[in-house]
């Protein structure tokens, strides 16, 4: 897959404009490394590529399935778990930063259509004015929204938001075909997720990679409401909360319930480092009540009466904590970024299971980390449940705050994670939040006939295997 | 900074990329922070990927003065907004401004150095200015006074309004002052460009010249040369102040209140690099009305000026202005005030077409003191 540089990176100018395809070294070398680099290492894409619109895109990925040369999709420039890092030499990397616009806000279908330039900061603050906003993930607000939305449909900083926010979308194939999922196949309609036959949309989210580049994604949008209350809940452990959190989210009572470390994600949803957190119970149970006239007065009260059995205690927090808290969740993740500061790198393994194992994957989470001489209060936890409560969903994190600059702490995160993902398996989990480094083989290994059906799916739509399928196959 | 030092603020950096965008909450508006990202788009333009070319630099990867190279390395203001969203947001220091200047100070070893800052070094060999000017700024001194008025550059051969402005308002404050025969460009644009030993001539020089006047107070309407006279000179003795800082302290100076509402503008070296932004306001109330605009103080977007900026790249340094002017306009206010000759020569100049008028907060309290 050897590019021949000087006339392909002119060839790839034709398509997009001589500034915005480049083979410079030191333009690569920006995009060579992410967060994650004790476990992905740095490689550099052969060049970048900024197409302007869904067109361009064609072009180039015709042009690299013909040449057969990877293609690394990349949306606003935010990324983790080295998913946007070349695998092989002569990668492209597909800079999609430039296709940010707002196609369409519909506030009485309740939905959005985005590029994939467009960050969940730039759609709140156009969708703010219609009370609406879209479901955030824990990331900074500076993370595209529909890349999020199409890796991994499922976010939890407001747990009433569920999951499956994404209707349909357009993505355009390394044949250069394009796809259209959903309602959106058949008419200028694009709202209903199983318009046509299988639901597409949902075959092609959440591959550990990418199965062609979306360029248009519409998505629900959630109601803001006027009326709001917050709690903060202390507990010294994680089983504890789990029957308040069952009733919470069984009687669909609070838009958003986390229960997070005192000592790091506490501080983010705060907004602040300076206040004596060390003082605090473990664990506190952060929890929002929002609703209508009449409707919230119900909920709230009945939030205070499972407050008073839960065996917590109440926190009485300054009221700008309470502010953000309500902003980070419902708003976007700024703030909430401190953790990531903390010591200046973090490592996570995110997963999804259900609530009865919250105190197990904490306490394995815990010995692992120990074993493999991880310093206790490097280690840190959170947990949001998400609705609908069936399954007893939740998104649960295990965090690891390190010194990034340590360089030797990473072989211990590496063999964490050699260790985390087989005890997490056995133990059991829904799946994976990301594909992270390393996890695809031993979760693969336990899929049985599925592992061969999604290889054959990925070889038909992408013969040439020019696109970032991540570690996969 | 050391090696170590600077791998290990580069390792610090999680690419979270809040650091292109000012504060979010509560306004919850999308506002650009970095004006060399929004510019050129590529990630290396941004503060994270600037540090991944430095990384690979250090490590030894990356041994060719390429076109992007050079220009994501220089092509940066160095306004320092990247730094103070940082801050907000993390318990650990990466100090931006400064690691981008020791990636250059990394470049300029190895001679990979813009033509345009190479000509700076030349002009100021020949002339002792920046701009290579070899007609002299005249202006009237009085032997042994106390206060020392150092100009700059700028100030004398490109905005010299600002320097009339300040001179007459000494006069008609009655406050006696000095300006030095042979004031020498205080190396700042040398500095910030990496070029360190060319600036020691004119550091050494300028030492000498203001411990041979006397004056114990030296008053600066350029934020530039205040900045590096009072981080990069050793201390003289003196006591280093903005024009605004200065005419604070006057108190009462009985202005005439203009009939001008105005948007202020935050100089980069005036607000993030000495944390003034209080003095020019303070002073800016007693002659008009001012309107905030969305960003401001620690998160006022740059004029685009800075950095070695301007004499490189002047079709970026120019979109920067003409952002801010955009932005005084949605303020809804037709003049736009600074306390910099760098960005009232870069604001004027991307303001022009735009009927938008720019001052220094000197030349408006000089007006005022007419009335």
């Amino acid at each position: 897959m050897k590019l021949k540089q000087s006339k392909f990176i002119k060839e790839l100018q034709a398509i997009v404009g001589e500034e915005n395809a480049t083979d410079d070294r030191a333009i690569c070398a920006s995009y060579s490394r992410d967060q994650h680099w004790h476990f992905v290492p740095a490689k550099n894409p052969a060049c970048v590529v900024r197409p302007a619109n869904k067109e361009e895109v064609r072009e180039v990925l015709m042009l690299a399935n013909k040449e057969k040369i990877p293609v690394i999709p990349y949306s606003t420039g935010i990324n983790v778990r080295g998913l946007t890092i070349p695998v092989y030499d002569g990668s492209i990397l597909l800079d999609l930063s430039r296709m940010n616009r707002i196609l369409e806000i519909n506030p009485e279908m309740k939905t959005a259509t985005v590029e994939p330039g467009v960050t969940f900061g730039m759609l709140l603050e156009k969708t703010k004015k219609y009370k609406l906003r879209p479901a955030f993930p824990d990331a900074p607000l500076t993370v595209s929204v529909l890349v999020n939305y199409y890796l991994r449909g499922i976010y939890q900083t407001a747990a009433a938001d569920g999951h499956d926010h994404v209707l349909s979308y357009e993505m355009v194939l390394p044949n250069g075909e394009i796809i259209k999922t959903g309602s959106r196949a058949l008419s200028q309609m694009p709202y209903f997720r199983y318009g046509v036959g299988p639901d597409f949309t949902g075959l092609f989210c959440a591959h550990p990679g990418t199965c062609g580049v979306v360029t248009e994604l519409t998505a629900k949008l959630y109601r803001l409401y006027d009326n709001r209350k917050v709690y903060f809940v202390g507990f010294d452990n994680v089983s504890t909360p789990t029957k308040f959190i069952y009733n919470l989210m069984n009687d669909e009572l609070a838009a958003s319930i986390r229960l997070v470390d005192s000592q790091s994600w506490l501080k983010g949803i705060c907004g602040t480092f300076d206040y004596p957190y060390e003082k605090l119970p473990k664990f506190v149970l952060c929890i929002l009540v929002e609703g209508l006239n009449g409707i919230f007065e119900a909920k709230d009260k009945l939030v205070v009466g499972y407050i008073k059995e839960s065996g917590g205690k109440v926190l009485d927090f300054p009221e700008d904590f309470k502010r953000t808290f309500e902003e980070e969740s419902l708003g976007g993740a700024e703030k909430s970024c401190m953790v990531f500061g903390l010591r200046g790198n973090y490592h996570c393994i995110g997963l999804y299971g259900p609530l009865t194992l919250a105190a197990k994957y904490y306490e394995l989470h815990e010995k692992t980390a120990l074993e493999v001489g991880i310093p206790k209060d490097h280690v840190h936890f959170y947990l949001d449940p998400i609705y609908s409560f069936h399954g007893q969903l939740c998104y649960v994190e295990l965090d690891i705050f390190y010194d990034g600059s340590e360089l030797r702490f990473g072989e211990k995160l590496r063999n964490y994670n050699e260790k985390q993902f087989q005890r997490l398996l056995d133990l059991g989990i829904y799946g994976w939040f990301r594909p992270y480094a390393g996890i695809i083989e031993p979760t693969v290994a336990r899929i049985g006939y599925l592992a061969e059906v999604w290889k054959k799916f990925l070889e038909v739509l992408d013969p040439n295997g020019i696109m970032n399928r991540g570690k996969l196959f | 900074m050391e090696r170590e030092e600077i791998l290990s603020a580069i390792y610090h950096c999680v690419k979270c990329k809040l650091c292109s965008i000012s504060s979010f909450h509560p306004n919850e508006e999308w506002l650009p922070l970095c004006p060399s990202g929004q510019f050129y788009g590529y990630q290396a333009f941004y503060a994270p990927g600037r540090l991944e070319i430095f990384r690979e630099i250090l490590e030894g990867e990356l041994s060719e003065p390429s076109d992007g190279l050079l220009k994501a390395a220089y092509a940066c203001t160095l306004c320092g907004a990247c730094y103070e969203k940082c801050k907000q947001i993390t318990s650990v220091e990466i100090r931006l401004p400064e690691l981008f200047e020791e990636l250059r100070r990394e470049l300029v070893k190895k001679g990979w150095i813009l033509d345009a800052h190479k000509n700076i070094v030349e002009k100021i060999k020949e002339t002792r200015n920046a701009y290579g000017e070899k007609v002299e700024y005249r202006a009237k001194s009085v032997y042994g006074a106390d206060v020392l008025y150092f100009i700059g550059c700028t100030a004398r051969y490109r905005v010299p309004e600002i320097a009339d402005a300040m001179l007459q308002i000494f006069d008609k404050l009655g406050i006696k002052y000095q300006v030095m025969d042979e004031e020498w460009c205080c190396g700042s644009v040398l500095l910030r460009t990496g070029q360190i030993e060319a600036a020691k001539e004119l550091m050494e020089h300028n030492i000498e010249a203001i411990k041979r006047s006397g004056a114990n107070i030296v008053v600066f309407t350029c934020p530039g040369c205040l900045n590096t006279i009072e981080k990069n000179y050793p201390d003289m003795g003196v006591e280093l102040v903005h024009s605004t800082q200065f005419l604070t302290r006057l108190g009462n100076m009985e202005v005439k209140k203009l009939d001008m509402k105005v948007a202020y503008h935050d100089p980069c070296h005036l607000g993030r690099d000495l944390g003034i932004y209080d003095a020019p306001r303070a002073v800016l109330k007693g002659v008009v009305d001012i309107t905030e605009m969305k960003r401001e103080r620690e998160q006022a977007w740059c004029c685009g000026s800075g950095g070695g900026v301007k004499s490189a790249f002047d079709d970026f340094a120019l979109w920067s202005a003409g952002e801010r002017i955009k932005e005084a306009r949605e303020a809804g206010v037709e003049v736009l005030v600074s306390a910099c000759p760098f960005c009232k020569r870069n604001l004027r100049e991307a303001g022009e077409k735009e009927g938008m008028k720019v001052y220094d907060v000197v030349e408006l309290v000089n007006k005022g003191l007419e009335g």
